[in-house]
């Protein structure tokens, strides 16, 4: 295949063999409880260097209180795929876990600007689209994609995609490597004690984030039994023989929201977005993550019972949310 | 008799983009900002059933007011959907051309309709100002059939050449460039809707082109203001006022919070009646 440019970002090498291999050698098949604490599922299965992915945001469904725990056990040099994030970045970049990011985009003007303009992380630049088709590629066990985006850019310039001609039609076409993270963290609506797991609502890429990773953590609002599972199997969005850990975190997505269970808590993102923009995320972090032992702790100390029934009181739409 | 008119810059933006919007097209709108409330807009006067999508896979909700992005996350923004797909989905849907128009706001876009969202002054390592990144606008602006853009007039937001190009418009503007780097033919920029001119691009140089002028604007009030010199129409068109209705609705329904309309200035427009 002729190659016509290429771009100069750093990626990491796509290697299908590698990945099964560690597939047939770590991933148990067998059917047995994965239920642990949030403390124990990042202290296993985070390792300081991983390459961390995780599905939608700190604004919606996004595995918030598994990134507080990523913050407070002070894991470091990570490498983030990040895209149609919001102040995810900024909280792990402000928690000092991170060196690395891959760009679809993120929430700019604070904590993640500064720290790329002052060189202490660097990017691959993609786009959001860009990121999840390269899980997309991962998620199949292929080493790479083509694609119809990307190309001409200076995007393309700074990612890790080529531009090649088509063998079949002599046409040009953007390749983009597959992505396979290291660990993923995915915050669901429900799971049995096994993974066997549910996700509602408009995507972004839940299947692909968790099919493409070595390891795979889930945080769940509700365990539910497999019974229940079974009973409706069409339903079922990740398989348990992907899931190494299940974390039962209700409002585990707080501060964000998870549609149709709760709303986002409004004062709490306006605390974030401050402290980001004023560079004052040393003291948020301290008040919502080091000075508390875990999530039910901090919604116990922080946030309080009253503010989570008013959570709940405000997400009046839950048409198509559950089973 | 004489009459007033006020509105904001974002106001009047977003309503020439929602006269743009046609019924019977399928739209690939920014999830967010201006573009979204242009949509919702739409929806509320001349094209009820119009179709679009998101980047999330959220496809062609009725979301019973504007979710801002912050609580766009809430059940409301996926309300009463056809369908809750996935990005990929939406990226697939548009490579095979089912999306017609791709809506997008603008940090930079150049005399190519090239946009940048990446970052400004530096290299690319040592950026001197990091802003978001292409986010979904890169797939949008390249495989929709059309891509409208939403840039206010101001010298930094219209330079000659946008430093970097996060998503593209015609590159450099030379026969097939977006198709030699591998983008589906014949797409590209389609309209440029700002605060004082509306603007479309050349079939054959690909170079932006001023079509209409606001009321209240004049061709030197804009070249003055753009880091280039666009072709000009002739004859050159006049941009419509907002309506009573579309003011209404975006102030009372669709933005009571003023959270994107209430931005930039405002512009106060007599006429003679």
């Amino acid at each position: 295949m002729e190659e016509l440019a290429s771009g100069k970002g750093v990626f990491r090498m796509p290697d299908p063999d590698g990945h099964r291999e560690y597939i047939r050698t770590h991933k148990s098949r067998e059917m047995k409880s994965k239920v642990m604490t949030e403390k124990e599922a990042i202290e296993k299965f985070v390792s300081d260097g991983d390459y961390l992915g995780y599905d939608l945001n700190i604004s919606k469904r996004g595995p918030t209180a598994l990134f507080r725990e990523v913050v407070r056990q002070r894991k470091k040099n990570l490498w983030l795929a990040v895209r149609f994030s919001g102040l995810d970045p900024a909280l792990l970049i402000a928690g000092g876990c991170v060196s690395r990011i891959d760009i679809g985009w993120f929430m700019h003007g604070g904590t993640a600007s500064r720290a790329i303009e002052q060189g202490i992380v660097k990017t691959t630049e993609w786009s959001n689209s860009a990121v999840v088709y390269r899980q997309l590629a991962g998620a199949m066990g292929l080493p790479f994609l083509p694609m119809r985006y990307l190309g001409g850019t200076d995007v393309f310039e700074n990612s890790g995609a080529k531009l090649v001609k088509d063998p079949f039609t002599g046409q040009e076409i953007v390749l983009v490597p597959a992505l396979n993270l290291d660990v993923a963290l995915v915050h669901v609506y429900q799971c049995d004690e096994y993974g066997n797991a549910r996700i509602f609502g408009a995507g972004l890429s839940p299947v692909e984030t968790a099919t493409c990773a070595k390891k795979l953590i889930l945080s769940t609002e509700e365990i539910i039994s497999n019974e229940e599972i079974r009973r409706n199997p069409q339903i079922t969005t990740i398989p348990y023989y992907m899931v190494d850990a299940v974390v039962h975190l209700p409002f585990g997505c707080y501060p964000g929201a998870m549609p149709g269970l709760y709303g986002g808590d409004r004062e709490h993102t306006m605390e974030l977005m401050l402290a980001d923009r004023m560079d004052k995320m040393d003291e948020y972090l301290q008040k919502w993550v080091y000075s508390v032992e875990s999530h039910a702790d901090m919604l116990e100390k922080r946030v309080g019972a009253k503010k989570l029934v008013d959570l709940m009181k405000v997400e009046t739409i839950k048409e198509g949310y559950h089973a | 008799m004489s009459s007033e008119l006020n509105f904001t810059q974002t106001e009047f933006v977003v309503c020439t983009t929602a006269n743009l919007i046609e019924e019977n097209q399928a739209y690939w709108v920014a999830i967010g900002g201006p573009p979204l409330m242009a949509m919702l807009l739409a929806r509320r006067t001349h094209a009820p059933k119009v179709f679009y999508v998101v980047e999330d896979g959220t496809v062609s909700p009725q979301p019973p007011t504007y979710v801002p992005f912050i609580s766009g996350a809430s059940g409301a923004a996926g309300y009463r959907a056809l369908a809750w797909k996935d990005m990929n989905t939406m990226g697939f849907h548009c490579a095979l051309g089912y999306y017609d128009y791709g809506v997008l706001d603008c940090l930079q876009v150049d005399m190519y309709g090239n946009i940048n969202s990446s970052i400004i002054g530096g290299t690319y390592e040592r950026p001197g100002r990091r802003f978001g990144g292409p986010g979904g606008a890169n797939e949008i602006a390249s495989m929709c059939w059309h891509t409208i853009l939403m840039a206010e007039i101001e010298k930094r937001k219209y330079p000659k050449r946008v430093e970097f190009i996060s998503s593209p418009g015609y590159l450099d503007g030379s026969p097939r460039a977006r198709e030699r780097a591998g983008l589906p033919a014949n797409t590209g920029p389609y309209r440029v809707v700002s605060d004082k001119a509306l603007f479309g691009f050349d079939e054959e140089m690909h170079r932006m082109k001023l079509l209409a002028l606001a009321p209240w604007a004049t061709v030197d009030e804009v070249l003055s203001n753009m880091g280039f010199e666009p072709l000009i129409a002739k004859p050159l068109g006049t941009m419509a006022l907002p309506t009573d209705e579309q003011l209404t609705l975006l102030r009372s329904e669709i933005d009571p919070g003023g959270l994107v309309i209430a931005q930039g200035k405002w512009i106060t427009y007599k006429s003679e009646s």
